[in-house]
């Protein structure tokens, strides 16, 4: 197949079943929903604005064989209980992550099967030519398959809270959104998961002390 | 550096043409389920008129179509404002209001109906199946074209980046076709090797297809015999494909 270019995203209009809408690019994700109850079609842009990234988290935990079906279950589920969405909420993406979390509790052996593969293959993507992440690369590679093992070895309330912050790269408040807790309790959870890592390493903490989420 | 920032270092990525491919294949399942559930019919099986059916009967595809507006016999283009979506195993296709036209490519079979769809959508098109043969190389066998599609009246490019959008590079692939940009006369020429394409993610990427070119006339060009297989080279890519290649 020849190569083709990437679609132009949606902007100013997002196509949807039916026909075309024609949608306020600035118009929060909170204003597209509530205005999706009455015109359906308007949820596809939240769909636009955010596949990709759900996709992307989706794809690290269960692979590629569910990544495209889970998420257009997780963006089915969200248009199901849209009219449930809290308008305080600007953003969609914890609401959407959560969704995304609960879709893929589903499909546990999946995952399971997923980190046991992590267990033993390096990290991929291409290495970037910078000494900083050179660094987090090799230290990744190095103790990738330890904590793999830790992450596969946690509860399932630690280890999705863990990948939200790591993979979906949520901050502790969107993290606490996403899982229906409070910042407070997030921090905590994480906090123990975090000492609990460093333990199963063997104690022996070969990572700094930095702590740069928050 | 955090143990946060190792662990995510360790995030398992897809290449980029594969999450588009993913991603679009989940719009298409998010579109289809978002419309049954508006209250719209569901799928059902088509009320078309003879060409279209005797297609689906002669390629064993099952046609459904989705209607969100009436269903037009090939030939016959549906009232403005309203929209149709005729879908096959192999391919769909969405006339928009809007009048643009939406191919998704799952399976690169059943050009007669693909042509006969597109063209009762509005669209001119000329879908022709690329000749192929296949012989044997070392424990393998490799499947090439028998002839090269030699169109030499290719529309300008300002014509082609305004009749055709394309998304996508693996399967499905879509392509935007805007009708109205396409002047008089004029046609969209595809071409695809018969074969059943399958997600990149399967490894299976020994088919060929073409993608849209606009033509400044409606002759479908001739294939010209080739003597022996040859680098895919049949007609020169529209210049939005050209330029992602680099």
């Amino acid at each position: 197949m020849e190569r083709t270019r990437n679609p132009e995203r949606a902007g100013g209009q997002s196509q949807a079943e039916g026909g075309t809408v024609t949608i306020d690019t600035q118009a929060s994700d909170a204003d597209l929903i509530a205005r999706s109850l009455t015109e359906p079609d308007l949820f596809t842009a939240v769909f636009d604005r955010h596949s990709a990234e759900i996709l992307r988290y989706v794809y690290a935990r269960l692979g590629p064989e569910l990544a495209d079906d889970v998420t257009a279950e997780t963006f089915l589920a969200a248009f199901g209980c849209r009219g449930r969405y809290d308008g305080a909420w600007s953003d969609a993406r914890p609401w959407l992550y959560g969704i995304a979390v609960r879709q893929i509790r589903r499909h546990r052996r999946v995952e399971a099967r997923r980190l046991r593969l992590l267990r033993s293959a390096p990290a991929d993507g291409p290495a970037e030519d910078h000494s900083d992440r050179v660094v987090e690369r090799v230290t990744a590679e190095r103790l990738g398959p330890r904590l793999a093992a830790v992450v596969a070895a946690l509860p399932r309330q630690d280890r999705e809270l863990l990948l939200l912050v790591a993979w979906a790269e949520l901050s502790y408040a969107e993290a606490a959104t996403a899982l229906g807790t409070t910042a407070s309790a997030v921090k905590a959870r994480l906090h123990r998961v975090r000492v609990r890592m460093r333990q199963e390493l063997g104690g022996s903490n070969p990572i700094n002390e930095e702590n740069d989420d928050e | 550096m955090s143990e946060i920032t190792t662990l995510r270092e360790m995030r398992p990525t897809a290449p980029p043409a594969e999450e588009e491919a993913m991603r679009m294949a989940a719009r298409e399942r998010f579109v289809a389920g978002t419309a049954s559930r508006r209250g719209r019919q569901p799928w059902r099986m088509p009320v078309l008129a003879g060409g279209l059916a005797a297609a689906a009967a002669a390629t064993a595809a099952a046609v459904l179509a989705l209607t969100s507006g009436p269903v037009a016999a090939p030939g016959q283009r549906v009232a403005a404002g309203h929209a149709r979506t005729v879908v096959t195993a192999a391919w769909t296709v969405r006339e928009d209001a809007g009048g643009t036209v939406t191919i998704y490519l799952r399976q690169y079979v059943d050009p007669a109906g693909l042509q006969r769809t597109l063209q009762s959508d509005g669209v001119n098109a000329i879908v022709r199946p690329i000749p192929s043969a296949s012989r044997t190389v070392g424990k393998g066998t490799i499947t090439y074209p028998t002839c090269n599609y030699a169109a030499t009246d290719v529309a300008p490019q300002a014509v082609q980046r305004a009749a055709v959008t394309f998304a996508g590079q693996d399967l499905p692939v879509r392509f935007i076709i805007h009708p109205a940009a396409m002047p008089q006369p004029s046609a969209l020429f595809l071409a695809f090797m018969a074969g059943v394409g399958r997600s990149p993610k399967n490894g299976d990427t020994g088919v060929l297809a073409l993608p849209p070119v606009v033509l400044n006339n409606d002759t479908a060009p001739a294939c010209v015999p080739r003597s022996k297989p040859a680098p895919f080279s049949v007609l020169p890519a529209p210049p939005s494909a050209a330029k992602a290649k680099q």
